[in-house]
């Protein structure tokens, strides 16, 4: 219990509309949330801090220093990339609406795990999350309590 | 007996046909799923607010922000449904008469403080602030146009401005009446990315967006500022895009006071007719 507590994850998306709700649910799960809105900022934040999660979108803006140099609408395939070859360390969830299917095999064959942003209840995507962080297996849950 | 050449020229055209229709369609996918995402996503992040609330995952204090939050997402959902269903019509590229819509007349001062509130929320994250100086324009007559036509206008204006705004800028609405020309101006500015001289006549193209803006906010259409710029035109008004003085980029509305007055006289005579030979 407490060693997850210490466990800091790191959410990227330039739509707060979907960090807010991210952010607020991992806070009460007791995580320590860094939040980057560009790709640039989120690098910065891997080279400094110590990370265990990181999920990225993939309509991403480039920020500082990238602008012209990726795409903006695959700027967050670079992260995918990025984080794959240079920070393998850190467990990687993609959450995107992208629907095309190469897309998301490339994510998938990166090592990045895939899911799809919205249509995907958040208490999925938290005990994914959580299941990643503690390594106990994924269950679902009845009655609102984990199964034993 | 059919020319070879003519064959030839038939072929050629039909391989461009083709590849028009191609690219027709490329594009309307591309469209399509730009304005699903955009409906959908401020729906999604409603839900996934609600499951906190429901599931307890914030308390009292932060439940108030998250409300908040969530009335700022339907206000953003319910504006662009508004922008889509407006873009099937006026793509359809109908007369003002056949938009049906009855004229008012509207405080243009009133207007926008009204849209001022509506939209500040969605500058809370970035500590935007906008502000609406009343005096000249509270002094302004009254404009004859279609009010719901007329406040997306703005509501696309002050979208866009919140949205390129730069952290902690103040957003400043004001406007003027032209007594001469009998038109009242109306000027959105912002404090954030700035506009290109060559940009500034492109951004009220359909669909087309600065690289800026695109690196800024990946997920959007290019559409607002050509509805924009459409529904000004129905009203015989301007818009323009330009930086003041002071490095801020200013969009420029102006409509005249009762430009549509005549259509209006003109329209109802013409019902009236229409309902007496019925008769």
């Amino acid at each position: 219990m407490n060693q997850k507590r210490e466990k800091t994850v790191l959410l990227v998306d330039d739509e707060q509309s979907y960090l807010e709700p991210l952010d607020d649910a991992l806070t009460h799960e007791g995580y320590r949330v860094l939040k980057a809105r560009d790709v640039s900022t989120a690098l910065e934040i891997l080279k400094r801090e110590h990370v265990d999660l990181v999920s990225i979108d993939i309509m991403l803006s480039p920020g500082a220093g990238l602008e012209g140099t990726i795409n903006a609408q695959q700027a967050g395939m670079y992260l995918c990339e990025r984080v794959a070859s240079e920070y393998s360390h850190v467990d990687a969830f993609c959450l995107s609406v992208v629907t095309d299917a190469e897309t998301i095999m490339r994510i998938q064959d990166l090592g990045v795990r895939f899911l799809r942003k919205g249509e995907t209840p958040l208490r999925t995507v938290l005990r994914m999350m959580r299941s990643r962080l503690t390594g106990i297996a994924y269950s679902t849950e009845r009655d609102g309590k984990p199964a034993p | 007996m059919v020319d070879e050449t003519d064959v030839v020229a038939l072929q050629k055209e039909n391989r461009f046909l083709r590849e028009q229709l191609e690219r027709v369609n490329r594009e309307r996918i591309e469209y399509l799923q730009n304005v699903s995402h955009q409906l959908v996503a401020p729906l999604n992040a409603i839900k996934w607010h609600i499951e906190n609330l429901t599931e307890a995952r914030v308390g009292i204090e932060r439940g108030k922000k998250v409300l908040r939050s969530v009335y700022s997402q339907a206000t953003q959902a319910v504006h662009l449904a508004k922008n889509f269903a407006l873009m099937s019509n006026l793509e359809s590229d109908h007369a003002l008469s056949a938009l049906r819509e009855p004229l008012q007349a509207v405080n243009l001062c009133q207007l926008m403080i009204n849209l001022a509130d509506d939209f500040q929320p969605q500058g809370w994250d970035k500590e935007i602030q906008i502000r609406v100086q009343d005096t000249p324009l509270s002094k302004a007559p009254d404009v004859l146009v279609i009010k719901p036509l007329i406040s997306q206008v703005f509501s696309n204006l002050i979208e866009n401005a919140v949205k390129y705004a730069k952290k902690l800028s103040q957003i400043v609405i004001d406007g003027t009446h032209d007594p001469d020309r009998d038109l009242v101006t109306v000027n959105v500015r912002n404090d954030g990315i700035p506009l290109r001289p060559e940009d500034a006549k492109r951004i009220f193209e359909r669909g087309y967006r600065t690289e800026e803006a695109k690196d800024a906010y990946p997920a959007g259409t290019g559409f607002g500022l050509y509805i924009a710029k459409r529904i000004v035109e129905i009203h015989k008004g301007e818009i323009a895009a330009a930086t003041d003085a002071r490095g801020r980029v200013v969009f420029t509305v102006r409509l005249p006071v009762r430009a549509l007055e005549g259509e209006a006289r003109e329209r109802e005579s013409k019902e009236g007719k229409n309902r007496s030979t019925r008769r």
